[in-house]
């Protein structure tokens, strides 16, 4: 149900988009999404065929990137990926840190037919 | 083919009408607080007791979202408040979209004060700007002083959390102090006021906030 409203957000920027291009028909979707972000690229995935259809994308692919959720240790200025250490700095065991990646959200690209 | 870049935020669009209530609820002089919290914090109840502690001094509006129903609105209208009722069909979270749905019905002229209710669930909620001018979210005594640690990004948005139900205290393992820490740890300069909605102990500290942010909002 989450992913279904994210894409309906989706889908209305990139049919506005479309039009101002005067693209008709759209092969495919590209999405760039975060480790860290609240949605889960499966469910996209699932979600998909029912937000687009009726629309421009109806039939287009959709095809999800995913970005790493990297973080600074501030303590210690360790970069470090914040899913595969739990959130804990691996180096000094601390979790104070500056999220530097992951949680982007974006409509990466469209390719036009 | 041609590939036509977009890089574009998925909620741009979400973000850009959410300035814009921001700004026209700026320009009216009244304060929207979005107030998030899980099913069954007590977010209708603190909302019924925070408009009998207000009455005759602020004018109300409450948004109250839900997936379907409309016991909420039919409660707090009761109590005095100018309300309206959407329903979200199945979205776990309001956007702005929805809220400038909900102010369109509600006629925010002359209130002085609106609550958005948002759906009870401490995901999606703090992802999504919704145009309020101060989101605050309710986390009950029974629900753990764990919940930081379970859903860091809502106590990272939030303005100030209230720690509802606190006459419940001597039944549970909840220790203010740790919560303290782990909210602070997030978000250092989220406020944090225990209180009780059945009761009535801490709400005069709620009401000074509600009464210093309208304020606040109305000055600057």
């Amino acid at each position: 149900m989450h992913e279904l409203g994210i894409l309906f957000n989706v889908v209305r920027t990139v049919e506005d988009i479309a039009r101002q291009n005067q693209v008709t028909r759209i092969a495919a979707l590209v999405l760039q999404v975060g480790e860290l972000s609240p949605v889960v690229p499966h469910y996209l995935q699932a979600c998909y065929p029912a937000a687009v259809d009726g629309t421009l994308l109806e039939g287009a692919e959709l095809k999800i990137e995913v970005t790493p959720g990297n973080a600074l240790c501030e303590p210690c200025q360790k970069v470090f990926n914040l899913r595969a250490s739990r959130g804990k700095c691996p180096r000094c065991g601390r979790s104070q840190y500056e999220i530097l990646s992951g949680q982007e959200f974006l409509i990466k690209e469209i390719l036009a037919c | 083919m041609k590939v036509i870049e977009i890089k574009q935020q998925v909620y741009q669009q979400n973000d850009r009408i959410a300035s814009e209530l921001r700004a026209e609820m700026k320009q009216r002089g009244t304060l929207l607080i979005n107030l998030m919290s899980s099913p069954g914090a007590g977010k209708t109840t603190t909302l019924v007791r925070t408009l009998e502690a207000l009455r005759g001094e602020m004018r109300i509006g409450i948004i109250e979202a839900d997936i379907d129903s409309d016991v909420d609105a039919l409660t707090v209208a009761r109590a005095g408040a100018q309300a309206v009722q959407l329903h979200t069909g199945g979205m776990c979270h309001l956007d702005a979209f929805m809220t400038r749905e909900g102010l369109k019905a509600l006629n925010p002229a002359g209130l002085d004060l609106i609550f958005l209710e948002n759906i009870g669930n401490l995901l999606c909620p703090a992802e999504v700007d919704t145009g309020a001018a101060r989101n605050v979210m309710i986390l009950s005594v029974p629900e753990g002083d764990d919940k930081p640690l379970k859903y860091p990004q809502i106590f990272r948005v939030v303005d100030l959390v209230l720690v509802n139900k606190i006459d419940a205290l001597p039944f549970f393992d909840f220790d203010l102090t740790v919560f303290r820490q782990r909210v602070s740890a997030l978000n250092p300069s989220a406020q944090i006021l225990p209180y009780s909605a059945r009761t009535g102990e801490g709400l005069g500290a709620w009401t000074d906030w509600i009464r210093a942010a309208a304020a606040q909002w109305k000055r600057a």
